[in-house]
Order: C-alpha cells, then structure tokens, then sequence
C-alpha cells in the first residue's frame, strides 16, 4: 500500500477557488472564470470554513480562482487563516496586486505567492493570458519580488511555450523565485483548445527528460505519470483526490480535485454539511479513493502511477476507467510507433 | 526533550501520525500506532517519559519500546522533523 493510500482524517492541503471573477480571460482556464457566481460564499461562511479546516489540522490552503484578489475580503480571510496557523499559497495573476496586498504577503509569514506567467515573451505568454499581460504582470511580479515573499512563477505547459521553459526559469531566477510547472488539463476553457495547446508525444518526453535533469523546477501536481521515477519520487507520486486534497469552489461546493468540479463529482456543500462529513462519507470522495482505471490493471507501471491524472482521462474520454493519455507509457508508445528502431528505447 | 522542529506540523491519525513541513510542503508519514501522539513533541518530554506514557497506555511492555524508539525518533531527527535543540 502507498502512503497516500493510508486514510487521513482531513486533507493535506485543499485548494480553494475563492472567487469566479476574473480580469483576464486565459484561454486554459480551469473554471472558466470571468464573472463572479450567484452565491459566492460571504465573509462569514468562508470565516466559519476556515474554523472547521483548522480544527481538522488541515496543513495548506491553496487559493485560486478567479483571481483572489479580486474578492473583497481576500485579505481579511488571509489573515484570519494564519492566525489559525494554516499556511496558505496565493495563486495570482499578478495584474490585480494593491499596496494592501504586498504588505499583508510580506508581513506574513505562512504565506507563499505564486505568479502565473504562461511565456518567457509578451507574443507567448499574450496568446494565452490577453493582449498586453505579460508587462502586467511581470510589474507584478516586480511588486513582489525582494520582499521576502516566498515566490514562484507558475507555468501551464502548452505547445506554446513549451520551448521558452529554459527561458522562464532563468526569468523566474531573476526576481528571486522558482519556476512551477503544471500539466495543462483540458476542463474549464481548456476543453477547447485543448488540441491546440496539448503536448505532443515528442515534447512529452522531452519535458520528462529536462524535468528529470533539474530537480530545481516545482511540479505541483499530476507529473507523477507523465515523468520518470528520479522525477517522481521529488513528491506525490499518485492522485491525491480525496486522498490527501479537495477542492472548494467559490458557492461551498467540495470536490475531490480542482480539476473535477463537474456535478457528478461533487462531495456536498458546504453551506448544508460539514467539511468533515463530505470527507468521511460522500460517495464521490470514496469512489476517488478507490479508482482503478480498468485499462491501467496489465500495465507494468500500474502500481508506480495508478492510472495518472483521471482528469485528462475523463475529460478526453468521458470515461474515468481510461489512462491519462499522457502517460509515460502512451507516450513512449506513440514515439516507438512513429520512430526508427534506434530511437525507440525507452524507460517504462 | 524533544521537539517538532520549526516549521514543522504534525497531526494524529488512526495509523500513526503525520508531518507536514511548511517550507517544503511536504508530508511525511510514520506508522506509529497509538504509540505516539503530537504531544509528545512539545518539548516536555524525555525519551524515557515517552516510554512511560506508551507503556502506561497501551500495556506493551517498557524493552519492547525502548528496543522500537530511539530508531523511530533518530529517523525523524535525521529527516528534521524534531530536534532535540532547545528553542
């Protein structure tokens, strides 16, 4: 049994969508985010949240959206979340920071920021964030950077940029931060261009091959199947879906992972039960824990991955018993299919 | 006396407990039963007095946990999970 298989008693660390509205309108979004939903949880709802959340010892809030920022009492809540000694992760896109809010990530010190930049370049990172970001947000991350702020530039790979990630790193260096990679996953806006945007095989594996020789970069999730082991035994190296995390979104709704917020794998809400109880019982969470993908059982890799990301399986396929396409093994396969024997070789 | 080291967190669950290191965030896990609760990290006790408690709350008998600890604590001492250093 792996670690991750062990029950815990609460999350890890959950992620938190904390508002739908948005200023850009990034066309990977995971939430299709742009305007603020009917419902969005009030300042008190979120306050009582957070009381349950550290009465469970949950470790690590990761706040997404939307844009937090753009959420009124964003930083009130921040700030009442570390007085519960919860450590928290501020995904920004960095065009919507006030004076207000690099003070309070500076003065606190359960804080980390994370910048999303989707190109070392304007005529990249612009395809994908809108005409004229990329100046945004790096003043934004100018704003941010040499205060003492845990920082790190975070980077959906796309066929777009997937040659500027030497780039990113040394820009990310620059400022004093780190770059995290993240797998693009077709939900939210995604499902759309997704044909467009995904890797190909060949870049699979080259990503796999730079991810192994630079344990510097910060994958933070899913790259366990897609890389290889030196890679993956640098952090979770299987789903956490209610295993070890969840995901809120901005009217209370609890779902396994962020990248599953379709109605069929919502846990509950928030505004009716509580945390604890949709973690302990909801059928979702427990047919998460349990997910073997069918067609992963004969693969030899099977009890290193488990199947990889079911998100990118379910929302390519519709069928939750398929492996993530992206694979190491798909893609080895798809490279072996379509190369001279002398290039075939590889790990699996 | 031993202690969670800074920046370290650490929670009771049904198979032993679980670490959280905040500048890593990372997670470690230590199959440690009932034997061991976040308590008894915080600086208060000594490594006999955690023999003790074990002993006086489970009935495992004193040799047998003292043959199982001093492993189990120099583990999470060389992972930087605890220290012995005093604050």
């Amino acid at each position: 049994m792996k670690y991750a298989d062990w029950p815990l008693s609460a999350p890890v660390n959950l992620t938190w969508e904390i508002t739908h509205r948005c200023n850009l309108r990034c066309v990977h979004c995971l939430s299709a985010s742009s305007r603020e939903s009917p419902g969005e949880l009030s300042f008190e709802e979120c306050r009582a949240i957070v009381d349950q959340l550290a009465e469970l010892e949950v470790f690590e809030i990761n706040f997404g959206g939307g844009e937090p920022l753009l959420k009124d009492f964003f930083l009130p809540l921040l700030r009442y979340i570390h007085e519960k000694e919860i450590v928290t992760c501020v995904s920004t896109n960095g065009t919507a920071l006030t004076d207000e809010a690099v003070a309070c990530f500076a003065e606190g010190p359960l804080v980390n920021v994370q910048v999303s930049l989707d190109g070392a370049t304007p005529e990249v990172n612009d395809r994908i964030r809108g005409e004229g970001t990329f100046h945004r947000i790096i003043r934004g991350i100018e704003r941010l950077a040499g205060r003492n702020i845990p920082l790190s530039i975070n980077t959906v790979v796309t066929s777009l940029n997937f040659t500027q990630l030497s780039e990113l790193k040394g820009l990310a260096a620059s400022y004093g931060a780190r770059l995290r990679v993240s797998r693009f996953r077709p939900s939210g806006r995604a499902r759309d261009s997704w044909e467009t945007l995904r890797l190909k095989a060949a870049q699979l594996r080259e990503l796999a091959d730079w991810l192994s020789g630079d344990p510097t970069i910060l994958t933070g999730d899913s790259f366990f199947s897609i890389s290889q082991d030196g890679r993956r035994q640098l952090g979770l190296d299987m789903c956490g879906a209610g295993k070890m995390t969840a995901c809120i979104d901005p009217v209370g709704g609890v779902y396994p992972c962020a990248f599953m917020q379709d109605g069929e794998f919502r846990g509950g809400s928030l505004k009716k039960t509580a945390f604890r109880d949709i973690w302990d019982n909801s059928p979702a969470f427990n047919f998460f824990r349990g997910l073997e993908p069918a067609s992963c059982r004969q693969c030899p890799r099977f009890k290193k991955c488990r199947g990889g990301c079911p998100a990118v399986a379910y929302f390519v396929s519709r069928d939750l018993n398929r492996a993530d396409p992206e694979c190491l093994v798909n893609w080895s396969r798809d490279i072996a299919a379509t190369s001279p024997v002398e290039n075939r070789p590889y790990i699996i | 006396m031993t202690r969670l080291a800074d920046d370290v967190r650490v929670r009771k669950e049904s198979w032993g407990l679980l670490f959280y290191v905040r500048a890593r965030h990372r997670v470690c896990f230590v199959r440690s039963g009932d034997w061991l609760y976040p308590r008894h990290f915080d600086g208060t006790w000594t490594l006999d007095g955690i023999v003790e408690d074990i002993t006086r709350r489970t009935g495992t008998p004193a040799e047998i946990i003292e043959r199982s600890l001093p492993g189990l604590t120099g583990h999470l001492a060389a992972s930087r999970m605890i220290s012995d250093e005093v604050r």
